[in-house]
């Protein structure tokens, strides 16, 4: 017997594959699932941040130039550097604007007399709560001969010292 | 022709549990995210800028002039960055440089170990 039964559940089978096709739409787009591993893009961003600011600074106008970094350990003193280095993270497009990074410069270098790792304060633009943070390194070479003011009072002779600063969304 | 029965109810709760299975699995496969090693993790791991960081100060000191200077200068320099390095870097850093006098060239050899990451360089460059 031939009769349009088949249709009707063909009809309904449709319909149930459209609910559950929708339902599968519904669930995948309108759901964003955040997991701890998407943080680590936020800590990747920042440090790349850092470490172009850091680049930015200890990178010499023209060659054989002192650069702006090796100038303010040598003279300049810690202001200058959380100065320049503030304006440089915090910059946005849109001039207007300024981002709301918090930073914490330490001057790691090595005595030469005791052989010692010291380490003296830079410069910071807020206290560190730990809140969330990265850490950004430079090398930098200096020599504070006078007439250099040697503000942190390094040993007077050529070297490398490490700046690493402790960078955080305030 | 077509008749309406209760056949399908069971069409369309069969569609429902279909979905709700959906449902649950996207959540199952949703959390199933939490192990994994993401690209920016990768990233973070690999020492990127600290190779650069130490082959661009290598390059600073070659060319003001301290690695063919004063020996003593230079070896406390390049004892600042082992030692700098292997207290705040946890890497193992050496650093030499010689000249060949007969083939003219001169050679900085960089190597970098934190655990992870081991990078070696010689670099080269003709002696004038």
């Amino acid at each position: 017997m031939v009769d349009g039964l088949g249709q009707l559940y063909t009809i309904e089978g449709v319909a149930a594959g459209i609910l559950m096709v929708f339902t599968a739409y519904l669930v995948i787009s309108s759901t964003t699932v955040i997991t701890p591993q998407d943080i680590h893009i936020i800590d990747l961003q920042l440090e790349q941040l850092g470490n172009d600011a850091l680049a930015i600074l200890d990178t010499p106008d023209s060659l054989g130039e002192k650069s702006l970094l090796q100038r303010q350990i040598e003279n300049d003193g810690g202001n200058a550097f959380g100065e320049n280095f503030s304006r440089i993270i915090n910059s946005k497009v849109n001039p207007l604007e300024v981002d709301n990074l918090k930073f914490s410069a330490i001057l790691y270098y090595r005595d030469i007399s005791s052989g010692n790792t010291l380490s003296i304060p830079i410069n910071n633009s807020a206290t560190y709560l730990r809140e969330k943070a990265v850490k950004v390194k430079r090398w930098v070479y200096v020599n504070p001969v006078p007439p250099c003011s040697n503000p942190f009072g390094l040993n007077t002779r050529n070297q490398t010292v490490l700046v690493e600063v402790l960078l955080w969304r305030g | 022709m077509a008749r309406l029965t209760d056949e399908a109810q069971w069409i369309v709760m069969m569609g429902f549990i279909v979905s709700i299975t959906i449902f649950i699995l996207a959540i199952i496969i949703g959390e199933s995210a939490l192990i994994g090693k993401t690209t920016s993790e990768s990233v973070l791991e690999f020492s990127k800028a600290d190779v650069q960081d130490l082959r661009a100060e290598i390059m600073t000191l070659k060319d003001k002039g301290i690695l063919y200077g004063n020996p003593i200068d230079k070896s406390s320099v390049l004892e600042d960055i082992s030692n700098l390095s292997l207290q705040r870097r946890n890497a193992v850093v050496y650093v030499t440089n010689w000249t060949d006098k007969i083939e003219h060239m001169r050679y900085i050899y960089i190597h970098f170990n934190n655990g992870i990451t081991d990078y070696n360089e010689v670099y080269d460059e003709y002696d004038y």
